[in-house]
């Protein structure tokens, strides 16, 4: 046999044997890729940067030592507070020492954090780890919105966080309500559909029910409040900027009316609303105390008591609620993505390789569907196959209807604002509300609000800031459609 | 001969001197890298541009020091932190000064009631902090029910809410806190005032006020003037307590510069104009502490 026959054979044994690998590669999941290629790294430990609390007891209890039985990597789990968790990414990656390898990364800071260089841009991996067929099975709203930066992949949306309304159907439901606010507004009493119907709605059910039950309660403390402002005005036509000059339109009629009208809405809610928070907020509804509230997906779960039996839930309160829940869009119909969190590797990690397999893991359909389960965590539905997994279509009676708003709400969602330097924005939006629960102007408030926006503008550069802006109001889900 | 031995003595003393430098040396060495080093390079970095997406280190001048002059909310910060000041102060120095008197007689139980008025010093202020947003929180805290029975009616009182509740909020956790500090040096200066001196003025018909100002006073007030410095000093640079309550709000209401510095620094990342206000801030305090130490006569 010639030289050159021996060659061919040999080209053509060797496309066979790639073919065949090929084949296996991509009939593995993308969590066994992640953890068949992981193996090679057992005994090195992986540090990642979680929301401290209940949100960290995924990795701690259950993903982590499930991924070191895996592959035998340890993973070490920095548990961090939200509000520090920029100043903290930011601080190690300008040390440059390299304690992070993944980290939990809320996605509007996604700009700030790429562009300064601290995140592991991903797509070598992707392709490297077959994850792209995956990765496209999240829900459009995520993946389209959460995951790029100037068409770069940074992170890997991973908690369908989205305000979702929740209300009592028995009130709602109610033979004598439902004929009293006939009586009174000349029609039906429904779960409303715009803020104008829920003032009328909230104001009725708190002048014949209060003490015992309000309305409506809202978490109202600024860092929360900020992004039902944030919401709300969209869903009344408001525009953040003029997208020519940039100058910020916070402040235009729409701005006033809503910043006047939330303050009015206070009235009809419990005495000291002003100062709920999550947990205030949750105990009010969940002892029966609110009519309606917009929250989160976990206040829907533990309404339903899912979890709460948990020895890490006792901080959640008793519910006395439970199957007396309904789900609902919020008034407007576009609810606020509000946080979320997209996993990434960290750009002065010395373990990548295996940080971006670990969170490929986590991420993946497999994986996922068991972790958005978990009583215990706070990560919410994000893949199409979420809503609809039988497993948890049957955690309780209503899960179905729960999920069924959770996909609406996706489908229909709007992002947060993401700028260069969003933290400064949002900064003065938090100020603002908490100034309009001083009692100050609405108007004078978002008029130094839109002066301060500007001014951050300006600072930052009203050209470069633009460019963001435009990239980031073209999304699906920067203003309704 | 008695030249002599001086001279050889102080030739033999000669090379202990310069040890006692050597012996110091490390000592210092590390003081300078800790303390002197961080200055120097604080000073630096206030002349350049850091920001959280800038880490170019080319000098930009002045700018920094040039924008701490238009920048209203640094110079209402500072504000909200003399109005803190010199409303806790006085009062810290009132209370404290009449808890010492109280407690300067003998009395049943005197070292247990001192013991006990001392915890709130040894607790942290941001502990002490969030303990009182939680007692005076609107739907927890017991404050609003206990003034809801004397009111006869439920109150809705937001203390970190309302801008006519959060600075008396402030100013009352901040007293609650400091005062037993205040209280526990005056009481151990009061303890030394030579009493033959206090006794001698009321035999010759002194009243309680005369010999206060005339003996008393006096006798305490260098330790005293120390108290207030120290006191003078920590008001300036309050952050935990306020954090804890009010996070600087309602707005920027309760923005103290200490808040505001940390704003700037480690939530918006503008590291160089945060070494520009901390260099102003020292500057501030450098001329306000030598004018005190001179009126107060410390300097002597």
């Amino acid at each position: 046999m010639s030289l050159v026959k021996k060659m061919t054979w040999a080209g053509a044994v060797a496309g066979l044997a790639l073919a065949a690998w090929s084949q296996a590669a991509s009939a593995q999941s993308a969590a066994e890729t992640a953890v068949k290629a992981a193996q090679q790294y057992k005994g090195t430990t992986i540090n990642i940067v979680w929301e401290a609390g209940l949100q960290s007891l995924d990795p701690k209890n259950f993903s982590g030592p499930l991924w070191e039985k895996l592959t035998g990597i340890h993973v070490n789990v920095v548990e961090v507070q939200t509000a520090e968790m920029f100043t903290k990414i930011m601080q190690e990656y300008r040390a440059g020492t390299g304690a992070y390898d993944a980290l939990n990364v809320i996605p509007a800071w996604m700009p700030d954090l790429a562009q300064a260089g601290a995140l592991e841009p991903l797509d070598s991996y992707v392709e490297k780890y077959g994850y792209a067929g995956e990765l496209d099975k999240i829900a459009p709203i995520y993946r389209d919105n959460q995951m790029k930066v100037n068409g770069k992949i940074y992170g890997f949306p991973d908690d369908g966080d989205v305000f979702v309304m929740y209300y009592r159907k028995d009130i709602f439901d109610d033979a004598k309500n439902k004929e009293e606010f006939k009586a009174k507004t000349g029609h039906d009493l429904a779960v409303p559909k715009t803020w104008a119907e829920f003032d009328e709605v909230g104001q009725f059910l708190t002048d014949k029910l209060q003490p015992n039950t309000y309305g409506a309660a809202f978490f109202r403390q600024p860092p929360y409040t900020m992004f039902m402002l944030e919401e709300r005005f969209r869903n009344e036509g408001g525009k953040f900027f003029d997208a020519d000059t940039m100058k910020a339109t916070i402040n235009s009629d729409i701005g006033v009316k809503v910043l006047t009208d939330m303050r009015n809405e206070n009235k009809f809610m419990p005495p000291g609303v002003e100062q709920f928070g999550f947990v205030e907020n949750l105990a009010a509804f969940l002892s029966g105390q609110t009519a309606m509230t917009i929250s989160w997906p976990p206040y829907g779960r533990w309404a339903a008591s899912y979890g709460t039996d948990e020895e890490a839930m006792n901080w959640v309160p008793k519910s006395t609620i439970a199957g007396k829940v309904g789900y609902a869009l919020p008034p407007g119909g576009h609810p606020e993505l509000a946080a979320g969190f997209a996993l990434s590797v960290a750009s002065t990690s010395k373990n990548k390789e295996a940080a971006y397999l670990f969170i490929q893991w986590l991420n993946s359909e497999e994986i996922s569907s068991q972790r958005v389960k978990l009583p215990t965590a706070l990560r919410d539905p994000f893949r199409t196959s979420h809503f609809t997994d039988p497993g948890y279509l049957a955690l309780w009676p209503d899960a179905k209807d729960y999920l069924k708003t959770l996909q609406d709400a996706a489908d229909t969602g709007l992002l947060d604002l993401s700028l260069l330097q969003t933290d400064k924005y949002e900064e003065v939006l938090r100020q603002s509300i908490s100034k309009l629960w001083a009692g100050e102007d609405p108007k004078a408030i978002l008029d130094k609000a839109a002066a301060d926006w500007d001014a951050i503008t300006a600072e930052i550069g009203v050209d470069k800031q633009k460019a963001v802006y435009a990239d980031w109001a073209s999304k699906s889900g920067a203003y309704p459609k | 001969m008695t030249v002599t031995t001086i001279d050889s003595a102080t030739a033999s003393r000669a090379p202990d001197r310069n040890f006692k430098y050597w012996v110091i040396a490390p000592a210092i060495f590390l003081l300078l890298l800790v303390g002197l080093f961080p200055l120097v390079y604080s000073l630096i970095i206030s002349f350049q541009h850091l920001t959280m997406t800038e880490a170019d280190t080319s000098f930009v001048g002045l700018k920094n020091y040039a924008h701490l002059f238009v920048d209203t909310r640094l110079w209402e910060s500072l504000l909200h932190t003399v109005i803190i000041t010199v409303i806790a102060l006085p009062l810290e120095l009132v209370f404290g000064m009449a808890m010492a008197q109280l407690f300067l007689e003998r009395m049943p139980g005197r070292q247990i009631f001192v013991s006990l008025l001392m915890l709130p010093v040894v607790i942290s202020p941001i502990v002490a902090g969030a303990t009182w947003r939680l007692l005076l929180d609107n739907r927890y805290g017991p404050i609003n029910q206990i003034i809801g029975w004397f009111a006869g009616h439920p109150m809705t009182l937001l203390w970190n809410v309302n801008p006519n509740l959060v600075y008396p909020a402030i100013i009352f956790c901040e007293i609650w806190q400091w005062t037993p500090f205040m209280f526990l040096i005056l009481l151990a200066a009061l303890s030394n005032v030579d009493k033959s001196l206090t006794e001698a003025a009321e035999i010759d018909g002194a009243g309680y006020w005369r010999v206060f100002f005339k003996i008393v006073l006096p006798s305490i007030w260098p330790v005293m003037a120390i108290a207030l410095l120290i006191r003078g000093l920590d008001l300036v640079r309050i952050f935990d307590i306020i954090w804890s309550l009010t996070a600087g709000g309602p707005g920027t209401m309760t923005e103290t510069i200490s808040i505001y510095t940390y704003v700037q620094g480690f939530s918006q990342f503008e590291t160089s104009y945060t070494a520009a206000i901390a260099f102003l801030v020292i500057a501030l305090l450098t001329v306000i502490v030598t004018w005190a130490i001179r009126r107060m006569g410390l300097a002597k």
